[in-house]
């Protein structure tokens, strides 16, 4: 019962994740593999506000929150934006190029030894237990993380359906050149998707960062694989399929941590992505990636 | 003598979209048959049923091989190819960063064999192969009047001449039956004079040939038998002639099909 | 002399390199160092002209290339360790296990988009890791595996000496070797059929289906011969380093290669092994400079990165493009009228 406890806390924070990369991908075909460099940002930005700008927790939550939308803006318009036309292997490539530079950014600025937050800076309560049944414990930061969660994913819910901006990005998510010719300005669109993501990524970072207080550069990576795992499970372009998939992919590692070899629990990411992939390439509520056919 | 093509009741749809709706016509061997109506008839999706790029919703599609008749209907494009189909694109699909010589070289693929181990070896089998393989393709390049062009690169090359490229590696697959799709599209009234006499060549060298063509010139001066589809729809066959003056044609057309002919 | 005169200007600087290559060693300024590194270029070259059949020749991006290098190192090296065989049966065993890899990985999975297939042969990849790191009782896990028996010949069968591989020099030849072979096939393929269908299917699948080519079949050719060319790259690796551990193959390996084909123009041969020479130097002269300006040797890393993305910017068909890409390049460059070809019709 703990291990569901577990797996639901740890399976959110990889559906904010997976949002993501379900998002950017809906909107420009792109898997951005630098999205969990931005998750590993929003943790060590949390606790450089913390730590020399001596803001409290929450602040610093937000703030780093706003600072890694900017990255997401950055990275599109820096790194992505100027191979729109060009063939989506570069822009792959790119990407990666995009992680590993951001990966190694990080090792230098803040070195590669896992570090914590700065000591007192985590708000004293969430260590403390709020509720207890069947033998199952819940902290306050349990509950911090599950309703930060619920709030984002029903906030995105209804930035997507009901807010303009939502629309928008729906609509580029389709068909680009028909939002175009409706008055959508395609270019802010994405930058805002990527703004969202990043915000988004950020935060889930933060929480992690937290919640095991340790962080490290290359905490992005594994983490960035197994949200797209879950991103792909859910099917990828489908906001709550990425949600659900997070949530699945993260009570299976638990339970599977638990009962199977723990020294495979990252394994189990990438062979329910295989799996998944080759068999229901659709994933659970997406549909199938098709490739941009030159028309007969 | 049976047809060498044979639609039956052919139906299309894509969703809620019917593109195709109980379609039959036969093709005889060695005749010059062209499939015309307006934008959006469903001609391109009725080749790409023929050619295995689309599946049908219902009906048959049966091809008379060089021993017995086979249903088309389930098969892969390559499949089909190999059985004696070939077609070209309406908007041109050339290799465009091979050489126009390895264009031609490539339609030859379904009629040659070797693998990996006939490129790293070279016996003496695989060496007799790329040969005729040469040798057939700077032929076809002759046949189409693009000799002395085979180290260019396809995509510099001109409109016209792609279009002619493109029907040499068709023609390079050895079909018994060659689809065309809007061959003369975009070409000049002198490029469409040239056009007509490589149609009726290819004919002559006993290929049957199934057309879709908008420039109604050209749809007269070789088309033998002409399909007329609307909508999905069969409208009209008959001589070129007959159905020109079809009123129901007309009206398909409002028009435009007689004003281009004039 | 007189016969390196009557060659083409491109072949006489192969011809050149091929015989400094040959007498490298015994050049006086190279120390086994830099015999070591060449040799590592070598290797490199190899790897990168396998890789490059699948997102070279046929467009497709493999991202789990660093799998297949990892099974032949770690299947050899075992080979080795408990059966003592020779290096010379582990290399056709080695192609043929990373074929049957290759096809294994490849068959079910290569109908995919290509986006897809990129991910499933990275995850593929970090499984043969997670396998290799936790299969303690097969390939002693993170403790790796020492004590591989170098590479030796062994005419003791036929009453002669036996000559083990000692030092750099041996390897460098074989190295030599290996290479000219591997450049020999890709040669060789590129102008056959079996590489026209693989650019026909790069260039337009759907093109290249109505010519009669069944897409998956090429595909799964390709793939499989691309692992077994890692496999053998790994084989020569575990003889001649004698020691592996699972961090050897991790994801950055496959990267890097990558890079390398990007970095000298995929598709192209001769580019693919500019490319392995450039960033592995670049690798080791980076390794040297950077404790000298004060940065921690992790930025390397951070360096190839930043290339990747400005190549992918600024000239993505790389350092040597494929011949088409160059004169598209050049026909850009040079404003031309179009020429009116006047060829006729036979009547």
């Amino acid at each position: 019962m703990q291990q569901l406890v577990n797996g639901l806390t740890i399976g959110g924070i990889y559906a904010m994740i997976a949002v993501g990369y379900t998002m950017i991908y809906g909107v420009i075909q792109l898997i951005n593999f630098a999205h969990g460099e931005i998750y590993m940002l929003g943790a060590f930005f949390a606790v450089t506000f913390i730590s020399i700008l001596g803001l409290p927790f929450y602040a610093a939550f937000l703030l780093s929150m706003a600072c890694c939308a900017i990255c997401g803006v950055l990275l599109d318009i820096f790194a992505y934006r100027p191979l729109r036309q060009s063939p989506r292997l570069a822009a792959l490539i790119t990407a990666i190029g995009m992680s590993i530079f951001l990966q190694n950014l990080a090792m230098i600025i803040w070195g590669s030894r896992p570090r914590p937050f700065p000591h007192g800076s985590l708000p004293a309560y969430f260590e403390m237990t709020a509720v207890t049944f069947g033998g199952v414990r819940l902290s306050w930061f349990h509950l911090f993380i599950f309703g930060i969660t619920i709030i984002m994913m029903v906030g995105l819910n209804l930035i997507i359906r009901k807010t303009k901006w939502g629309k928008a990005m729906r609509a580029v998510a389709q068909n680009k050149t028909m939002a175009a010719l409706t008055g959508i300005n395609v270019n802010r669109v994405i930058a805002y998707t990527f703004a969202l993501a990043g915000a988004l990524g950020g935060a889930a970072g933060i929480l992690v960062g937290a919640y095991y207080n340790s962080l490290y550069p290359t905490m992005g990576y594994i983490a960035g694989v197994k949200a797209f795992a879950a991103a792909v499970l859910g099917g990828i372009g489908s906001v709550p399929g990425a949600m659900l998939g997070g949530v699945v992919l993260g009570v299976a590692e638990a339970f599977g941590a638990g009962y199977l070899s723990s020294l495979y629990r990252d394994g189990i990411s990438y062979a329910v992505m295989i799996i998944v992939i080759v068999l229901i390439p659709a994933g659970l509520f997406g549909k199938v990636l098709k490739e941009t056919k030159k028309s007969m | 003598m049976t047809p060498i093509l044979s639609i039956e009741r052919l139906f299309k749809r894509f969703g809620g979209l019917v593109a195709l709706r109980d379609i039959r016509f036969d093709i005889n061997q060695g005749e010059i048959v062209g499939l015309i109506g307006p934008n959006g008839a469903g001609k391109t999706t009725l080749f790409n049923c023929v050619a295995g790029v689309e599946r049908p919703t219902g009906g048959r599609i049966i091809f008379a091989g060089k021993n017995r008749s086979v249903s088309l209907v389930g098969k892969k494009p390559e499949t089909v190819t190999a059985l004696g189909i070939a077609r070209t694109f309406q908007n041109i699909r050339l290799f465009d960063n091979m050489t126009v010589l390895d264009n031609v070289k490539i339609g030859r693929h379904c009629r040659t064999r070797s693998l990996f181990f006939g490129a790293v070896i070279r016996h003496r089998a695989q060496r007799k192969e790329e040969k005729a393989i040469t040798d057939s393709a700077h032929r076809f390049l002759e046949f189409v009047g693009l000799q002395g062009l085979g180290g260019e690169i396809a995509s510099s090359m001109p409109y016209g001449h792609q279009r002619r490229l493109e029907i040499a590696r068709a023609l390079a697959t050895e079909p018994r039956l060659l689809m065309l799709d809007e061959p003369a599209a975009g070409m000049n009234p002198q490029e469409s004079l040239d056009l007509m006499n490589l149609i009726r060549r290819i004919r002559d060298r006993g290929i049957t040939i199934l057309l879709i063509e908008h420039d109604m010139k050209v749809v007269m001066g070789v088309c033998e038998r002409v399909v007329v589809i609307n909508y999905g729809e069969w409208l009209a066959e008959g001589a070129p002639q007959e159905v020109q003056d079809n009123p129901k044609v007309i009206e398909a057309y409002l028009g435009t099909g007689a004003a281009n002919a004039a | 002399m007189f016969i390196l005169q009557k060659m083409k200007p491109g072949i006489q600087i192969r011809v050149g390199f091929l015989l400094l290559a040959l007498i490298l060693p015994f050049l006086p300024f190279v120390s086994d160092y830099l015999l070591h590194i060449i040799i590592l270029i070598f290797l490199y070259m190899i790897l990168a002209l396998g890789l490059n059949i699948v997102p070279g020749f046929n467009g497709l991006l493999d991202l789990g290339y660093v799998g297949f290098y990892g099974i032949g190192a770690y299947t050899s090296g075992l080979l080795t360790y408990h059966l003592g065989l020779s290096f010379w049966l582990i290399i056709p065993l080695a192609f043929i296990n990373g074929a049957i890899w290759g096809i294994l990985l490849g068959a079910p999975t290569l109908r995919l988009t290509g986006d897809y297939f990129a991910i499933v042969t990275f995850g593929f990849s970090e499984l043969v890791v997670l396998f290799l790191t936790n299969e303690i009782w097969l390939t002693r896990g993170p403790l790796g595996l020492p004590g591989i028996e170098p590479v030796s010949i062994d005419l003791t069968l036929f009453g002669g000496p036996k000559w083990e591989f000692i030092g750099e020099v041996p390897y460098y030849y074989l190295a030599v070797f290996m290479v000219l072979v591997t450049v020999f096939v890709m040669h060789r393929v590129q102008d056959s059929r079996l590489g026209r269908a693989w650019f026909a299917i790069r260039d337009d699948e759907v093109a290249a289906v109505s010519c009669g080519i069944n897409l998956l079949t090429y595909k799964v050719i390709a793939f499989a011969i691309s692992a077994a060319f890692g496999a053998v790259g790994g084989s020569f690796f575990a003889r001649w380093v004698t020691f592996l551990s699972p961090d050897m193959f991790k994801f950055w390996e496959s990267f890097l290669i990558l890079c390398m084909i990007v970095l000298g123009g995929m598709g192209n041969i001769w580019g693919v092994m500019i490319g392995a020479a450039v960033l592995v130097s670049l690798s080791e002269i980076l390794r040297d400079l950077l404790p000298l300006l004060g940065l921690p040797v992790g930025v390397r890393f951070l360096a190839f990165g930043l290339i990747m993305v400005l190549m992918m910017r600024y000239r993505p068909a790389g350092l040597l493009p494929i011949p088409a890409v160059a004169a598209q390049m050049r026909a850009g460059r040079v404003k031309r009228k179009k020429v009116k070809a006047s060829v006729g019709l036979k009547k």
